[in-house]
């Protein structure tokens, strides 16, 4: 008995121990005035994939991300984010990588405005802001926010963010960010590797972006904006015989978002997104590149919980999905520097089922029907059958799991 | 004067005017949330108790409560003619000050979003929103902060 009671206690008391260094309690404690409070927290996914034609079998740890947060004052705090993909990282290897994916301090200036500064992720598209894997259908982020709108694009900068009252639900956000460096652009995957991403790196190119952003019942709608230079260093920018300075070989990018969730189990999310660089000529004829004029990419998803049919006030996530992207990273080339790739003409089909068996636990089961058109021979170097053949349908089976907290 | 002292001077003059861009937008726009789309209730959010007239309701079914010294609102909802609750505007995911609509809380940061009991809807955020502890006497509603 007085084991049971000494067990009792101990039970007890580490409880109540433990309750006071739960996040949710430690942020909400003291109500109003409480000072100097940190948190962590993070988020994660692993995957398997499987590939038909291939017929091979791809495990990863896909990334694990670590936050750490920091209040100073009640209007001051600090975010950071760093993430390991793939596991581990060996030097000299072709292995994962470590990067912060953000790390910036936040001023609260108003009860309705807030500025941030540092690394951050601006407003752009839907995943980009929201990409805990908690908070989208499949194993991938959609395609179309990872090639035509590079996913977590962050960059340092400075950024205003805040509601109007008068018009209830409608967010803005405004931006000066670090812009691009078009020496790195890739024909296959359009400005994503053009980022700076926090890295120093010499660069004379600065961009603005702005988003507008209403919650009106059950949507969600956005559009933003993106205007930057990529010409790069001004010392190399000339000598290749760009323009140089902030705005010089300018990239500019468009896109609008809906998102529905309905109370009744319903979920859509819908995405259209352009991307220009102007004078792809000039960039191809400096790096011998193929860089597109014009891209685009689209999507659509429907989903359905179907936890709602048995109970609809359950906070449990049983939904089946689909949804269709098509993107274009080569729409119109740049005359006479640049060739057609039909290849990044590409077409994903994803369904699966997503489910949450509580909130910020998910087991993630899809399958990804990928087309695109013919790669251009003209652009390969080793030609088959000393390389390996392109398939330019195939379909990927995947398993995941993740989490948030 | 060098060719890159003149792009020096040109950056500098780009990214300021750019920044002070920002700024004159951010405090232009920052002008247009002094109306909000429910009636506030301004008040010291420092006492223990917060004492809310019923009349401070109008028409509507939820008033914000608010501390002009604090960043955070009390949303006060009025359920029933005897039921109120207070929830406290507080995003649980990073903290950010929510926005109430007719329908519910929602943040801006992350798309979080809030049911009218301070139920999560929507992910990232995974705890409901603080409530307080609220009593009806005669006609006022008493908001317990401690709570």
């Amino acid at each position: 008995m007085r084991f049971l009671i000494a067990f009792l206690f101990v039970f007890c008391s580490f409880s109540a121990f433990s309750q006071v260094l739960t996040k949710e309690d430690s942020l909400t404690a003291g109500l109003i005035r409480s000072n100097n409070t940190t948190v962590i927290s993070g988020y994660g996914q692993l995957k398997t994939q499987y590939d038909f034609r291939l017929k091979t079998a791809n495990t990863e740890l896909t990334r694990n991300v670590l936050f750490v947060g920091h209040r100073f004052k009640n209007n001051i705090y600090f975010f950071s984010e760093m993430e390991l993909e793939n596991a581990k990282v060996v030097g000299g290897k072709a292995s994962g990588e470590i990067s912060m994916e953000q790390l910036f301090l936040k001023f609260n200036i108003n009860r309705s405005t807030y500025l941030q500064a540092g690394l951050f992720i601006p407003r752009i598209g839907i995943i980009n802001e929201n990409h805990l894997p908690t908070t989208y259908n499949g194993n991938d982020r959609p395609f179309v926010e990872t090639f035509v709108i590079p996913a977590t694009w962050r960059e340092i900068g400075v950024g205003l963010y805040g509601s109007i009252n008068t018009v209830p639900g409608l967010n803005y956000s405004v931006a000066v960010l670090s812009g691009l460096n078009s020496a790195n652009f890739t024909n296959d995957t359009g400005i994503v590797n053009g980022r700076m991403e926090g890295a120093s790196s010499a660069s004379s190119s600065i961009a603005l972006t702005n988003a507008w952003l209403l919650y009106a019942g059950d949507w969600r709608i956005q559009a933003s904006w993106y205007y930057g230079g990529s010409a790069g260093p001004k010392r190399q920018a000339d000598s290749l015989h760009l323009q140089s300075g902030p705005f010089g070989i300018p990239v500019a990018l468009a896109e609008a978002n809906a998102q529905y969730h309905g109370r009744n189990g319903f979920s859509l999310r819908a995405l259209v997104t352009g991307v220009s660089i102007q004078e792809a000529g000039k960039i191809n004829f400096a790096y011998g590149k193929n860089t597109p004029q014009n891209m685009y990419g689209a999507y659509i998803e429907l989903g359905y919980n179907f936890y709602k049919l048995i109970n609809p006030t359950s906070a449990k996530n049983l939904t089946l999905f689909y949804r269709q992207e098509a993107m274009d990273l080569g729409l119109t080339r740049a005359k006479n520097y640049g060739e057609d790739n039909d290849v990044n003409r590409r077409f994903y089909s994803v369904a699966g089922i997503t489910f949450q068996p509580t909130g910020g636990v998910i087991v993630k089961v899809d399958y990804v029907m990928r087309n695109t058109g013919d790669r251009n021979p003209a652009l390969l170097a080793t030609q088959f059958p000393r390389a390996l053949p392109y398939y330019s349908s195939n379909g990927f089976f995947n398993v995941g799991i993740g989490y948030s907290f | 004067m060098t060719s890159e002292g003149k792009t020096r001077r040109e950056f500098l003059k780009d990214a300021c005017t750019a920044c002070m861009g920002v700024s004159f937008l951010g405090i232009s726009l920052s002008q247009l949330t002094s109306c909000s789309p429910f009636p506030v209730y301004k008040t010291d959010l420092s006492k223990k108790i917060v004492t809310v007239p019923l009349s401070s309701f109008g028409e509507s079914t939820m008033v914000i409560v608010r501390d002009m010294q604090v960043i955070y609102d009390v949303l006060l909802v009025k359920k029933s003619d005897q039921v109120y609750d207070a929830l406290y505007m507080r995003c649980t995911h990073q903290e950010n000050p929510l926005t109430a609509t007719k329908t519910g809380l929602f943040c801006s940061a992350h798309g979080s979003r809030f049911d009218l009991d301070g139920n999560v809807l929507k992910e990232p955020a995974l705890a409901p929103l603080k409530k307080f502890k609220t009593e009806l006497q005669e006609n006022q509603v008493l908001i317990d902060l401690n709570s």
